[in-house]
């Protein structure tokens, strides 16, 4: 595939995202904050937040499956990652992050 | 995801992202013209926020300076740095974000606070309001509640 071609699908891809609710405004901030003397920046934005990210879900993957969870834990990592996700513009992941905090709050395991 | 292209000249850095959304850019990053050159210090352990706002800031010409915990914070603030507008996140290693601020604020500091977080609750805010912090913005910190600040602090 060459690298019009490449682009083309790129955009495409990041516009379904937009339009699906995947990303939202901040991220065309993000966008727009790219330039010549910060050509990469996007892309290491994406990169530090994706390593974060898997980072945090892991820990409040684990802290879930101990017998007792340890809610306020759980929280502060909650609390990270709708930060991150909020400042980058990942809005499914935001609002995933506040239905998650809200399920805390409640001390409900299962929500 | 996305892929990471081979080669790229600079003219096309920006085709690579765009995504219809260029003709609103301009709106997007409103434009101001600063006529100082004004400093900030953000304290955030979170490195994709951190960086965020950093280059945020830089775009608008403000000259920044980023720490990722409490103890770096209180340690530069107490050696004399000065800075026009500080901000914090609220959940901090070592020390809280509220603890931080009211330190930061015992040692004297008169300068602008900001205090940016993601979910808050309304207690959470008074208590940040009562001791000193001027403004609280919930993530994410966007031109929009940005822009009038640094207007104020640049006495426009």
């Amino acid at each position: 595939m060459d690298l019009a071609a490449l682009k083309t699908q790129l955009k495409n891809f990041v516009q379904s995202m937009f339009e699906e609710g995947v990303l939202d405004n901040q991220f065309s901030q993000i966008q727009a904050l790219q330039d010549s003397t910060n050509p990469n920046f996007v892309e290491e934005v994406i990169t530090l937040f994706c390593n974060d990210a898997e980072r945090i879900i892991n820990e409040i993957n684990r802290n879930l499956g101990y017998q007792n969870v340890d809610f306020s834990n759980l929280d502060s990592y909650v609390h990270q990652l709708k930060g991150s996700s909020s400042s980058i513009g990942a809005n499914r992941l935001k609002l995933a992050c506040a239905n998650l905090r809200q399920a805390s709050d409640e001390r409900n395991k299962e929500g | 995801m996305a892929h990471t292209l081979p080669s790229s000249d600079q003219s096309s850095d920006q085709d690579k992202w765009d995504s219809g959304g260029l003709e609103c850019k301009g709106q997007l990053l409103i434009k101001i013209v600063m006529r100082n050159r004004l400093t900030a210090l953000v304290v955030d352990g979170d490195t994709t926020c951190w960086v965020l706002e950093q280059e945020l800031l830089h775009s608008y010409g403000v000259q920044t300076l980023g720490v990722d915990n409490s103890r770096d914070a209180v340690d530069l603030i107490a050696s004399d740095a000065e800075f026009n507008l500080i901000i914090i996140e609220k959940i901090l290693p070592v020390l809280n974000g509220l603890a931080v601020t009211r330190q930061i604020c015992e040692i004297g500091v008169r300068c602008k606070m900001l205090e940016v977080t993601a979910c808050s609750r309304e207690s959470e805010r008074q208590a940040f309001l009562a001791i000193g912090v001027d403004v609280f913005i919930e993530r994410p910190l966007d031109p929009e509640h940005l822009v009038p600040i640094l207007r104020e602090l640049d006495g426009q």
